[in-house]
């Protein structure tokens, strides 16, 4: 349905834009988690460093953000080169590089989420699993996780529509390529600086907006439905 | 073989617990004292769940904790079993999934029952694949009993287990306890502010008072000790009596004050089974005003609660003769 209302330009921005955005979730999910599991718990030397760390792509300028990437995953930089020479994985000016710049400026967000439902947790429950034998590491697994699955998801899903959205280090760091890391607002950006192509980057925008939304509408279902599951 | 504390200390949020204390390590101890003594305090200290700052901890002569040595064993090595006062079951979880956590971390070779067989005992097997947010709060009791007994633990700390629970089945639920730590041989110690239940449970005590373990040992020893009169409400007040009728402990049993009744002659042509000659040896106004009477008698001392009026009455003065009379129902 949603095929036939496209155009095939159309169609193929908004399939790469789900491709980077759902990437980019995918692979800083654990790594979100682990944060926010380290950034929930009692204090202990270097947390703040590490909450510092988590939120800086929140205050630093996206393109900045792009730019840092590049310098250290560009083909050049002494990440991206190791990666290129050692696995012949090439990031910048990618799908994969874009997904990576979408993941930094989504990270926040996903920590942020996650951690205030590791926090909500009721601490009670974990000293009721360690009297039935739970190790601190079984106790992750079989309680706190599956405890703070709501938070674990509505982050995921608020990522993944402020990732359908990301700009600015993707730009910087993956450039604008058709078909491979031309996602929707680089599209519209595009559309808008080429003469006549106005009705195009209208009707971009109009999808960008639908999916942000449908994005946000998710998160608070599941959010909603996870928590009824839990509390009644 | 013996829990046993050595200058134990804990600290919590101002509150400082300090414990030098043996418990035997087979049949059950209770802990009684008013509330805020620290009893809640010591079962998570013996668990694991807080730290000793000073002291050792060692049950079966294995050291669980010692802080000068730097020795810990933590919680969830220690095969502890705790039920909280608050059941802490999981929320996200059935009855069935509850229990079964509990089943598939003990180690094998411990002999205790499994989900099914608990839940009959306990009579919840209807409930088993209820979500825990709909039960009652009985229910969520013998639920997390059942799960701390399924983990099949050395040694059973109980919070306050009679907290949710009605009259009929406080009294199923401390006979369950009672039958079930002589039965399996698992040790346990209950920590409770009711007097009854203390009472009827423990094979040995320990009355806490203000962080402090102020007196153990048997409960024909402790709970004749002025200082666990101390401990006690006016209307919780009572004596430990030997050889009553109706009552099956050759060691006796806590008769309260408030459940005995006094004559000025003689009953005849009475129901009760418990009908003691005695002479009145004290008499002392409480502060809530009822008259608590002791008299000496056969069984040892006992103690009634009257009314102002009801003692002049019945007329009765120190070294009158009075008659105790007390329903076997009452024990």
């Amino acid at each position: 349905m949603v095929r036939a209302m496209l155009t095939a330009e159309e169609f193929q921005i908004l399939s790469t834009s789900l491709g980077i955005a759902g990437r980019a979730v995918v692979f800083s999910l654990p790594v979100a988690i682990l944060f926010a599991w380290a950034l929930a718990r009692p204090r202990f030397p270097g947390q703040a460093a590490l909450n510092t760390i988590a939120h800086l792509p929140l205050v630093l300028p996206p393109v900045l953000v792009g730019y840092l990437l590049l310098l250290a995953f560009g083909v050049n930089g002494p990440l991206g080169g190791w990666l290129k020479q050692t696995f012949g994985i090439q990031l910048a000016l990618t799908a994969e590089g874009a997904a990576l710049a979408t993941a930094v400026m989504a990270f926040p967000l996903m920590v942020r989420a996650i951690r205030l439902s590791f926090e909500a947790t009721d601490g009670g429950l974990f000293e009721a699993a360690a009297v039935l034998r739970a190790s601190p590491w079984d106790r992750f697994w079989s309680l706190a996780l599956p405890l703070a699955w709501p938070g674990v998801l509505a982050g995921a899903v608020v990522a993944f529509a402020a990732g359908l959205g990301e700009f600015g280090a993707v730009i910087t760091f993956a450039s604008n390529i058709e078909g491979e890391t031309q996602t929707l607002p680089l599209a519209i950006n595009a559309a808008l600086n080429t003469p006549g192509r106005d009705d195009v980057a209208f009707r971009l925008a109009v999808i960008s907006l639908v999916a942000a939304i449908a994005g946000l509408l998710a998160a608070e279902g599941l959010q909603h439905w996870a928590r009824r599951r839990l509390e009644g | 073989m013996s829990l046993d504390l050595r200058g134990a200390i804990v600290r919590r949020g101002g509150f400082r617990l300090s414990a030098e204390l043996s418990v035997p390590s087979e049949g059950i101890t209770v802990v009684f004292g008013p509330s805020g003594s620290g009893k809640s305090m010591l079962l998570s200290a013996i668990a694991g769940l807080h730290r000793l700052t000073a002291g050792s901890l060692a049950f079966n002569g294995r050291v669980l904790e010692d802080v000068a040595g730097q020795q810990r064993t933590p919680a969830h090595e220690r095969a502890i079993g705790l039920v909280f006062q608050d059941a802490r079951l999981f929320p996200h979880l059935s009855v069935r999934g509850n229990l079964h956590y509990a089943e598939h971390r003990r180690p094998a070779a411990r002999n205790a029952p499994i989900t099914l067989e608990i839940s009959r005992l306990l009579e919840f097997e209807e409930l088993l694949d209820r979500p825990v947010k709909n039960l009652s709060g009985g229910e969520r009791s013998r639920v997390a009993l059942a799960r701390a007994i399924v983990s099949a633990p050395e040694l059973l700390l109980l919070d306050e287990p009679f907290a949710a629970l009605d009259g009929r089945r406080r009294r199923d639920f401390a006979n369950f306890l009672k039958a079930y730590s002589r039965d399996q041989g698992v040790p346990m110690i209950v920590v409770t502010h009711l007097i009854d239940e203390a009472a009827e449970l423990a094979n040995h005590i320990v009355a806490m008072r203000a962080g402090r373990v102020i007196c153990s040992g048997r409960p024909a020893d402790v709970m004749t000790r002025p200082e666990f009169a101390d401990l006690l409400a006016p209307r919780d007040r009572g004596a430990w009596v030997q050889g009553a009728a109706g009552f099956a402990s050759g060691d006796g049993v806590w008769v309260r004050a408030d459940s005995v009744l006094l004559a000025s002659a003689e009953p005849r042509g009475i129901s009760a089974r418990n009908v003691w000659p005695g002479t009145v040896s004290g008499i002392v106004r409480e502060p809530d005003g009822a008259i608590l009477v002791s008299l000496a008698t056969a069984k040892g001392y006992i103690l009634s609660r009257i009314t102002l009026e009801a003692l002049a009455d019945l007329r009765l003065a120190e070294g009158a003769h009075a008659w105790a009379i007390v329903k076997a129902h009452a024990l």
